[in-house]
């Protein structure tokens, strides 16, 4: 099991969160691991290669290897192109889909979920923020929002259309209802699982270092939008207006953007269904709210130790994967059903066929083959967190405090520009980065 | 031995169906591989802007007894596309410069003109009465620069791009823009219903 495990490039039989323990833990250290480097890059040529391509871009990023996470994620999204380009119904596809029926949804190819989109084209636009390609960023950070514009809009006739194919299969998607509390709870007050507040925020900074007021304070009322309670957004909403009605701010800003930890996986429990032939195990994949991170704030202080700022939480990654899986389970359960209904046939046949020993040899591959479908990215954080506060131009010694960890950093500040620290804790270790200063217009 | 044909058959047909094919295309083509910016859009642009700054009636009466001379400064990338813009703005340049009427001047290879200039002043390597003076550069009196912006539409089935180019010159001296012009290209993609 170990040895598949090291280098499985499908979660067919190997459930993904303990493959991705390896590039987890990698991380905390901070010499890279060039093994896992090269077990992503392989994993990515594969049918869930979007998903490895995505791991291996942000594994790449907190490792500080740009031009290589670069890559990564510029393949993830021209694989999310071919996906939106590809025909409706694929002979490819279709065969996955067959191959599923016989052992679990795990053969069927990865298809990346819209939050796990709209942080691609984010951590892309990081990328280029780092390269201090001002145009390179301004086109991803523009894509991320597209992102969520195309997701709200799909949102509603996907759900409909998966209620209706429970409908035409006869499945009364109800009777489940009360097996998924736990999403239900983990989701928590998300209202929908595309809606990153966080990204939002990012941009809004961005367009705001560049006296885009107009575009700033679209995106910082989506992020108010998703955050009412936010009085940090509140705060900058009435800046930016101010600023377009030409009282702008002097000093410069300093932003922090805090990751918090790594995004729970998916867990696994089974549905035991007894039937004359034995008993069946139907897996289903789900979230508990036990497992999942509490919140913690980064607190900056200046060098005479005055607080400065206290990240607030803008996205919770947890609640968002919750509420995407739980957006996809009426799809899910149709197709766990006919699963059920299809091995319990062919047991039903081996125990006709070949007598007892068929029907245990059937029964031991049903129980083995039925796996649920873990697989989601997570080397995202748990939660994504962001503050900020002005300060006057010049070189400023800021301590970044965490119950992880502390750092201290040097950072330029000038006036009316922008200074971002992208700050990510991870177990064991916490990855700051200052990017290079944001101003002038675009 | 009849099933040994039958199977080197089998062979040379999967065979021949994995090899891949390289030729050459028409570069002038109609590209519709997706919906994304490619070389047909670059090509109309170019085509269109190039045709209309030729035929603007001031533009014509200022170009008949000399060639202005310009410079271009940049087009924006307000899109959601990685875009090399320098791509459009060369071909403009080219074809302008072709039709015999304008003359430009390169901003992005001042510094190294610069390094050739100390080079032949300096190193007193260069015979001084072959040597390029300093100070004798013509500066220009045009400024071409310009937008290009997209509007993304998707949904399941159906994908709509609306690209806008704008182009505008700028008289450096009085401030004037004295030719605009913009260019739309609208770009659709279906899904078809069954694919490999």
């Amino acid at each position: 099991m170990a040895l598949l495990g090291g280098c499985a490039t499908n979660s067919l039989f190997v459930d993904y969160p303990s493959q991705a323990r390896q590039w987890k833990s990698s991380l905390a250290s901070e010499a890279t691991n060039p093994a896992v480097d090269q077990n992503l890059k392989k994993a990515a040529s594969g049918g869930d290669g979007v998903l490895y391509l995505q791991e291996l871009g942000r594994v790449s990023q907190l490792n500080g290897e740009f031009a290589q996470s670069r890559e990564a994620f510029a393949s993830a999204i021209n694989h999310y192109d071919e996906t939106d380009a590809g025909a409706r119904i694929q002979a490819s596809s279709l065969a996955a889909s067959g191959a599923s029926l016989i052992t679990n949804d795990n053969a069927r190819p990865y298809v990346a979920p819209d939050y796990e989109r709209i942080f691609t084209h984010a951590y892309q636009a990081l990328n280029y923020w780092a390269d201090n390609d001002v145009t390179g960023t301004a086109v991803e950070l523009r894509g991320a929002a597209l992102e969520q514009q195309v997701a709200a809009n799909k949102r509603e006739k996907e759900i409909a259309k998966a209620e209706d194919d429970a409908e035409e299969n006869k499945i009364d998607l109800n009777q489940y209802e009360g097996y998924f509390q736990g999403l239900d709870a983990v989701a928590g007050q998300v209202k929908a699982s595309f809606q990153n507040a966080w990204t939002f925020y990012l941009s809004a900074l961005f367009w705001e270092a560049h006296g885009e007021y107009n575009d700033a304070l679209v995106d910082y009322k989506k992020a108010l939008e998703i955050n009412p309670s936010a009085n940090m957004i509140k705060e900058d909403v009435q800046r930016v207006s101010n600023a377009l009605k030409g009282r702008k701010p002097e000093d410069g800003m300093v932003a922090v953007l805090y990751e918090q930890g790594f995004v729970q996986p998916r867990e696994e429990f089974n549905l035991p269904i007894p039937t004359v032939h034995g008993v069946f195990s139907v897996a289903f994949p789900t979230y508990s709210i036990g497992n999942k991170p509490r919140p913690n704030a980064l607190r900056v202080l200046d060098s005479a130790s005055q607080p400065l700022g206290e990240t607030v939480v803008l996205a919770d990654v947890g609640a968002l994967a919750a509420k995407d899986l739980k957006e996809r389970l009426p799809g899910m359960l149709v197709r766990q059903t006919l699963r059920a209904t299809a091995k319990y046939n062919a047991q039903k046949k081996a125990n006709d066929d070949f007598g007892s020993l068929g029907a245990l040899l059937t029964q031991v591959y049903n129980l083995v083959s039925e796996q649920a479908d873990r697989r989601s990215w997570l080397s995202l954080p748990a939660y994504a967190q962001a503050t900020r506060f002005s300060l006057p131009q010049g070189q400023h010694t800021l301590v970044l405090s965490t119950p992880g960890g502390n750092a201290t950093l040097t950072v330029p500040v000038v006036d009316r520009g922008l200074t971002v620290i992208h700050a990510v804790a991870v177990p064991g270790r916490l990855i700051t980065r200052v990017l290079p200063v944001q101003e002038g217009p675009l | 031995m009849r099933l040994l044909s039958m199977l080197l058959l089998g062979v040379a047909v999967v065979l021949s169906g994995c090899a891949s094919k390289v030729d050459y295309g028409d570069a002038q083509a109609r590209e519709t591989v997706t919906t994304d910016f490619g070389s047909t859009d670059l090509q109309m642009i170019a085509a269109k802007m190039v045709d209309d700054m030729l035929v603007f009636p001031p533009i014509v009466q200022m170009t008949q007894n000399r060639r202005p001379v310009l410079f271009v400064d940049r087009i924006k990338n307000k899109t959601t596309e990685h875009i090399d813009t320098e791509s459009i703005t060369d071909t403009i340049q080219s074809k302008l410069i072709n039709s015999g009427k304008f003359r430009f001047v390169d901003m992005t290879v001042v510094d190294r003109v610069r390094e050739q200039l100390d080079y032949q002043s300096e190193s007193g390597l260069v015979d001084p009465s072959t040597a390029a003076q300093m100070g004798r550069q013509i500066g220009a009196e045009f400024m071409m620069y310009g937008n290009l912006s997209s509007i993304v539409k998707r949904d399941d089935s159906t994908k709509d791009v609306y690209y806008k180019f704008t182009l505008k010159l700028l008289n450096i001296q009085t401030g004037i823009i004295e030719w605009t012009n913009e260019k739309e290209i609208r770009k659709t993609r279906s899904k078809s219903l069954f694919g490999l």
